[in-house]
C-alpha cells in the first residue's frame, strides 16, 4: 500500500471554530481519514510538536493553519509548518485576513494588558502582576511566548499557497479543498478556494432591492425586527454582503442576520472596508438629504464594523513580520 | 416583373434616432445648448479676463446660428422644454445667449470674413428674412454662390417688426449686415421678385439653378365674424397691427402719437401685445381684446407669452378675454366703437371655429382700432408663379420643402407656415440641404426624418430656484429702450452652472474643449465580476448604470448615452467590477505616492 | 533639529478649482497634486494608501453646496470623509489629517494657500504616530 499523503492541522491565535469546521464534515471525515494521514492536530489527536519536527523538509503534502499570528510560539509553528509542508492552506478568516482577533490592532499591547490584568471591573490583581516573557523560579528560567504588539495574518509571516476564508469555512468548501489537494487538481498558487462573486450574487434577498436604495437612518440589527425576506440595506440595516465574497451559503442571512463580512474581499480588492465605506456613503441619503454629518452619525463604529475580520490585512493595518516587532 | 428597388425612397433608412437633452430637441435648429451652458459656467471671474472666452463662445454659436445675437432677445423656445421647469424654474438660456450676444454684437463688425471657395452653382434666395438668410448662409459656407433678392431696403424681414423695447435696432442691424458680409452673400435690395420683369423664369435664365422662396407674410388678415368680413374695417381710425408695426419700425410714427386716444387692439397673440405695448409707449390708453380665455393651460387659452401679458398688465394695459367683434360702427367716416359678443369657445374638433353667445354683447367705444389677428402670404404672386395647388394652397413637400409644381423651387419660412423665428431658420437650413441634394442629383428624402429621444432629469439633492429677472419699473418704461436687465458676468456664470446637463456627453464635450479631460473616458463593466448588488444604480444620478438579466444572472450594465464619465459608479462598486478606460487618475496617484 | 514639514497630498476638482489658469503655471506651486473631474472620484483606498505611503495629511478640494457639476458628487464625498475620519481615528491617526474644503476658485491661486494653511496646522501636531 502506497504511503498516504500526510497533512497537519494546527491552531495559532484561534478560537478552535475552524477545528470544529473540520469535525463538522461528519461522516465525510472518515473518508478524509482514509485518504490522508494526519500527523498533527492538537485539538483532536495526541501528536506533539516534535513529531512534526521529525519529518523532512516538504514531506507533508499539506499544512493547514488557522488563527492569526499574535505571539512568538504561533510564529514558530507557522514557520515550522511552512518548512515541512509542500503546500500551506490559510484556513479561516483569521489566517486569511486576521479575523476578529485582528480587531486587537486598534489597541496597543499596553492598553490590552492594562485592561485585562488591571482595569477590567472583574479583575482582582492587588499586586499588579502582569505576564512576562521570562521569569526565574528555583534558579531555572521559565519562558512564555512573547506577546507581539501587532496581530499578523498568516501570509505576513510565511508564504501561503491557498486561502479558505470563513468564520468558520463551511463544510462543503472544506471538503472541496481537501479533495482538491488529494486529487492534485489545484488552482494557481495564491488562489482563494471559494467562489469569486460577492454575496449578492447568490443571496435570495437580492431581487427584493428597489432600483435605488436610500437609507435614511442606519439601524442596528438588535434595534428592529427585521423582515426576513427583504434585503437588509433596504431596511436600513448595514449588511456587508455586497463587499464580501460568497461561498458561505448565506447562513447568517438565512437566520435573519446581516452579513458581517467574514469571507473577506472579492478577488481584485485588497481592502473590503474601503469599498464598504464608499458604498455606505452612497446609500445613506434619505428625505431631504440632510446634513452629511448627521446622516452618517447613525453608523456606529464604522471601523469596527467594516474591518471586523480584516483589520490586519487592511491598507492602514497591514504590516509584514520583519518590520517593527 | 417582380423587381426589388434599392435606392431612392425604397432604400433602408439609417437609424436616425438620437439622444438629446430636451432643450436641444426643442430648439428647431438643435443648437448646442448644453455645451454653451457649461462653457459659460466655466468663464473666468473677472470681466476683462472673460471677454476673450465670451468671444470664443460667440464664435462657436455663430457657426451654427449667425443670428444668435437676435435670438438672445426674442427666442427662448428651449426654456419651455427644460427639465428644470418642474424643479424650480427653467434655465434662463435666452438671457445667457443674450449675455454672450451683448459682447459679441460689438465684435461683429470686426469679425473676419470666412475664407470659402465659392466654386459651386448659383442659387437665388427670394426674401431676406430669417429663413432666407439662413438658407443663404448655409449654402454659402458650403461653396455655393448665393444672391438674396430682398424686396425692401433692409435685411431681416419680419424681425424688424419686433418693437425696440424687446429687440434693440443695433443688435438686429449688426447681426444681419455682418452675416451677409462674413459669409460673402450677395444681396440685391429693392428687388421685388414677382413684380414687373423680375420673375422666377428670369432668375432661372440668369443662371440661378435653384431658388429658395421665403417672402414671408406681408398681408394682414382682416376681421371676420360668422364667416363674413366685418363691415367698417375701412373707417378712419381702423388699422392693421402688422402695417402699424411696419411704420413704427421705419420711424414714421412720432412719439405721443396716441396721446389722449383710446386704442383697442384686437388679437391674443404676441404680435397683438407688441402692438398694444408699442401704442402704450406712444401715449395711448390701451385695451387688448381677444377671443381666447385667460387660462393658458386650457386649449382655448391666450397664445401670447406669459411674460408679455405680465409686462402689458404692469404697463397699465387692460385685457378683455373671451370676446369677439361682430360689428365696427362709426360716425360718418370715423370710428366710434365696436360690438363684442362673448366668445364661448375658440377651437373644436374641426379646428379654429369660434362660437359666440350674441345675447351677451358689450360695446366698446374707442378712437383707434388696431386689428392684429394674423398675417398671410401674398397669394396673387404665388398664383402667378404657379406654386399653388388646385385648392389654392401652397403645393410644397413638408419634409424637403421642394415645390410640388416647380422642381427647382424650394419654399420656407412664414410663407410656408407661420411660426417662430427659429422655425423659419430651420426651414432655411432644410431648404439649403434640399437644394444641395437637388443640385448634386442625390435623393432628397433619404435620412431627412429625424427622431429625438430626450433625456430625463438627473437626480440632485437640492434643486435651485431660477433667478429673478429684473425689469425696469413700469412707470419708467414709457420709451423704446430695453426694459429687461440682462445678466452680469457673475449672474451668467451662476445661472449657467445651474444647468443639469441632462444630455449625453457626446453632444456636449465642453470639458474636453476646455482641456479638463483629454477625452471622455468610457465606463467598462466586467460582468463576471459583477454580483448584481445594484449599488452602482444608487450611485448614478443619471440612470446610466442599470441592472439587467444576462444569462440568468442579475448584472450591471452601462448606458453610454446617459453616462457622464464622472467615475462615481467606479468608485462605489464594491467588487471593483467597473473601470474608466482611458482615465489617467490611477497612474497619477501611483506617481505621486511613489515620491512621498 | 530639523523643522518638521508635513507632506500633504492634494486632490482637487477640475470644475471648481483652477480651471481658468494654465496647468503649467499652477503645477510648480503645488506638490503632490492630483486633479480629478469630481471630488467623488477620489477612492477611499487612495486616501488610506496616501497615509500608508507616508503622507501626513490629505486635502480634498471640492465644489460648494449645490454646485457640483455632477449633481451631488461633493455631498457624497462629504459623507465619505466623515466616515473615513472616524476610521482613521480608530487606527490611531488624527481625523483632521484628512480634510475637505468645499469652495470655488477658478483661478486656482487658493490651492497652494489652502495647502500651506493645512501644513501649518499639521506642523503643530507633529509627525504621525503610526501603530
Amino acid at each position: 500500500m502506497a504511503d498516504k499523503p500526510k497533512i497537519a492541522l494546527c491552531w495559532l491565535a484561534s478560537c478552535a471554530g475552524c477545528d470544529e469546521a473540520v469535525v463538522d464534515l461528519n461522516d465525510a471525515i472518515l473518508q478524509v481519514a482514509e485518504a490522508v494521514d494526519i500527523v498533527l492536530w492538537p485539538i483532536a489527536l495526541d501528536f506533539k510538536y516534535d513529531h512534526l519536527e521529525s519529518f523532512g523538509d516538504k514531506e507533508l503534502a499539506l499544512g493547514i493553519l488557522h488563527g492569526a499570528v499574535r505571539n512568538s510560539e504561533q510564529e514558530e509553528i507557522a514557520k515550522l509548518m511552512r518548512a515541512k509542508s509542500k503546500l500551506i492552506l490559510a484556513f479561516g478568516s483569521c489566517a486569511c485576513f486576521g479575523g476578529t482577533v485582528g480587531l486587537a490592532n486598534f489597541r496597543t499591547r499596553e492598553d490590552i494588558f492594562n485592561w485585562v490584568y488591571r482595569d477590567a471591573p472583574t479583575v482582582v490583581n492587588p499586586e499588579g502582576r502582569f505576564p512576562q516573557p521570562e521569569t526565574r523560579v528555583d534558579g531555572k528560567t521559565l519562558t512564555l511566548p512573547e506577546f507581539y504588539d501587532h496581530v499578523y495574518t498568516l501570509d505576513q509571516v510565511i508564504d501561503v499557497d491557498y486561502y479558505l476564508p470563513g468564520c468558520p469555512p463551511p463544510p462543503d468548501l472544506v471538503l472541496n479543498a481537501v479533495n482538491a489537494v488529494a486529487s492534485g487538481n489545484l488552482p494557481p498558487k495564491g488562489s482563494t478556494l471559494a467562489p469569486r462573486a460577492a454575496l449578492c450574487d447568490t443571496c435570495p434577498r437580492n431581487k427584493t432591492k428597489p432600483e435605488r436604495i436610500e437609507i435614511t437612518t442606519v439601524k442596528r440589527i438588535h434595534e428592529v425586527e427585521a423582515d426576513p425576506e427583504t434585503c437588509f440595506l433596504v431596511q436600513g440595516i448595514i449588511c456587508l454582503g455586497f463587499a464580501t465574497r460568497s461561498g458561505c451559503g448565506e447562513t447568517c442571512i438565512g437566520v435573519n442576520t446581516p452579513c458581517r463580512g467574514c469571507f473577506g474581499p472579492v478577488p481584485g480588492v485588497t481592502d473590503a472596508g474601503t469599498k464598504a465605506l464608499s458604498a455606505l456613503s452612497c446609500l445613506v441619503k434619505g428625505g431631504q438629504y440632510g446634513d452629511p454629518k448627521k446622516l452618517m452619525e447613525s453608523i456606529d463604529d464604522p471601523a469596527g464594523y467594516c474591518y471586523r475580520f480584516s483589520q490586519p490585512s487592511s491598507i492602514l493595518g497591514r504590516k509584514s513580520r520583519g518590520e517593527n516587532v | 416583373m417582380w423587381q426589388s428597388i434599392r435606392n431612392g425612397t425604397a432604400a433602408v433608412e439609417e437609424a436616425v434616432r438620437q439622444f438629446l437633452p430636451p432643450c436641444q430637441a426643442q430648439c428647431p435648429i438643435n443648437e448646442d445648448i448644453q455645451r454653451t451652458n457649461v462653457l459659460i459656467s466655466l468663464l473666468p471671474e473677472h470681466p476683462e479676463d472673460a471677454e476673450e472666452g465670451i468671444i470664443q463662445i460667440g464664435d462657436y454659436l455663430f457657426e451654427k446660428n449667425p443670428l444668435f445675437t437676435v435670438c438672445g432677445y426674442v427666442c427662448g423656445l428651449c426654456e419651455l422644454a427644460c427639465n428644470y421647469r418642474s424643479k424650480g424654474g427653467a434655465i434662463k438660456r435666452r438671457l445667457l445667449k443674450r449675455f454672450i450676444g451683448d459682447t459679441y454684437t460689438d465684435y461683429l463688425d470686426n469679425k473676419e470674413e470666412f475664407d470659402i471657395k465659392k466654386h459651386k452653382a448659383n442659387v437665388a434666395v427670394v426674401g431676406g428674412g430669417p429663413a432666407g438668410l439662413f438658407c443663404a448662409y448655409d449654402l454659402s459656407i458650403r461653396g455655393y454662390r448665393v444672391t438674396i433678392f430682398e424686396a425692401s431696403d433692409r435685411l431681416g424681414g419680419a424681425l424688424w417688426l419686433i418693437p425696440r423695447y424687446r429687440l434693440p435696432e443695433k443688435v438686429l442691424e449688426f447681426a444681419v449686415e455682418n452675416m451677409v458680409r462674413i459669409a460673402r452673400i450677395d444681396v440685391k435690395y429693392d428687388a421685388k421678385v414677382g413684380e414687373g420683369k423680375l420673375t422666377l423664369e428670369r432668375i432661372t435664365d440668369e443662371g440661378f439653378d435653384a431658388i429658395f422662396i421665403a417672402k414671408g407674410t406681408p398681408t394682414p388678415r382682416t376681421l371676420f365674424f360668422a364667416d363674413e368680413q366685418v363691415e367698417g374695417q375701412d373707417l378712419s381710425g381702423v388699422m392693421y397691427g402688422h402695417t402699424f408695426l411696419y411704420e413704427v419700425s421705419h420711424g414714421n410714427i412720432p412719439s405721443h402719437y396716441f396721446q389722449g386716444k383710446k386704442v383697442t387692439v384686437i388679437g391674443g397673440g404676441n404680435v397683438a401685445f407688441d402692438v398694444a405695448r408699442t401704442v402704450r409707449r406712444l401715449g395711448g390708453d390701451t385695451t387688448v381684446l381677444c377671443l381666447e380665455c385667460e387660462d393658458k393651460d386650457s386649449p382655448d387659452g391666450i397664445p401670447a407669452d406669459s411674460e408679455e401679458i405680465r409686462g402689458a398688465w404692469q404697463e397699465g394695459i387692460r385685457i378683455i378675454y373671451s370676446r369677439g367683434v361682430s360689428r365696427i360702427f362709426g360716425e360718418g367716416e370715423r370710428l366710434k366703437g365696436i360690438d363684442c359678443p362673448r366668445c364661448t369657445s375658440v377651437f373644436d374638433e374641426s379646428g379654429f371655429n369660434p362660437q359666440f353667445d350674441t345675447s351677451d354683447c358689450m360695446s366698446l367705444a374707442g378712437d383707434i382700432l388696431i386689428i392684429t389677428v394674423g398675417q398671410g402670404p401674398d397669394k396673387t404672386s404665388l398664383k402667378k408663379d404657379d406654386l399653388l395647388d388646385k385648392m389654392g394652397r401652397l403645393a410644397v413637400d413638408p419634409l424637403t420643402l421642394q415645390s410640388l409644381k416647380r422642381e427647382n423651387v424650394f419654399i420656407g419660412g412664414d410663407l410656408r407656415r407661420i411660426g417662430f423665428m427659429a422655425e423659419a431658420m430651420k426651414d432655411g437650413l432644410t431648404g439649403a440641404e434640399s437644394i444641395v441634394r437637388y443640385l448634386s442629383g442625390q435623393d432628397l428624402k433619404e435620412g431627412r426624418k429625424r427622431d429625438y429621444e430626450v433625456q430625463d432629469t438627473p437626480l440632485k439633492r437640492l434643486y435651485l430656484t431660477e433667478p429673478e429677472v429684473l425689469w425696469v419699473p413700469p412707470e419708467k418704461r414709457m420709451h423704446f429702450q430695453l426694459y429687461e436687465r440682462g445678466f452680469t458676468l457673475r449672474e451668467a456664470v451662476e445661472e449657467a452652472k445651474r444647468c443639469l446637463c441632462c444630455g449625453p456627453c457626446v453632444s456636449c464635450k465642453a470639458c474636453v474643449s476646455l482641456g479638463i479631460q483629454e477625452s471622455l473616458p468610457l465606463v467598462e463593466v466586467t460582468q463576471d465580476r459583477c454580483c448584481g448588488c445594484g449599488i452602482c444604480v444608487s450611485a448614478c444620478f443619471y440612470g446610466a448604470a442599470q441592472i439587467r438579466i444576462v444569462d440568468g444572472r442579475l448584472v450591471s450594465t452601462i448606458d453610454t448615452f446617459k453616462c457622464k464619465s464622472c467615475g462615481m459608479c467606479v468608485e462605489t462598486c464594491p467588487s471593483g467590477a467597473r473601470r474608466l478606460i482611458g482615465d489617467k487618475t490611477e497612474n497619477e496617484v501611483r506617481e505621486v505616492y511613489a515620491s512621498l | 533639529m530639523e523643522a518638521y514639514v508635513p507632506k500633504l497630498v492634494c486632490f482637487s476638482c477640475d470644475f471648481g478649482w483652477g480651471y481658468v489658469t494654465a496647468h503649467d503655471i499652477l503645477a510648480p506651486q503645488i506638490d503632490n497634486w492630483i486633479r480629478v473631474t469630481c471630488s467623488s472620484k477620489v477612492d477611499s483606498a487612495y486616501i488610506f494608501e496616501a497615509f500608508e505611503e507616508g503622507a501626513d495629511g490629505v486635502l480634498i478640494l471640492g465644489c460648494p453646496e449645490g454646485r457640483c457639476h455632477f449633481e451631488d458628487g461633493n455631498f457624497r464625498t462629504e459623507k465619505k470623509i466623515y466616515l473615513l475620519q472616524k476610521v482613521l481615528e480608530a487606527y490611531g491617526i488624527e481625523g483632521f489629517r484628512l480634510r475637505m474644503i468645499l469652495s470655488n476658485n477658478p483661478g486656482g491661486e487658493d490651492i497652494p494657500k489652502r495647502i500651506e494653511e493645512m501644513k501649518k496646522a499639521l506642523g503643530k501636531l507633529g509627525p504621525m504616530k503610526r501603530r
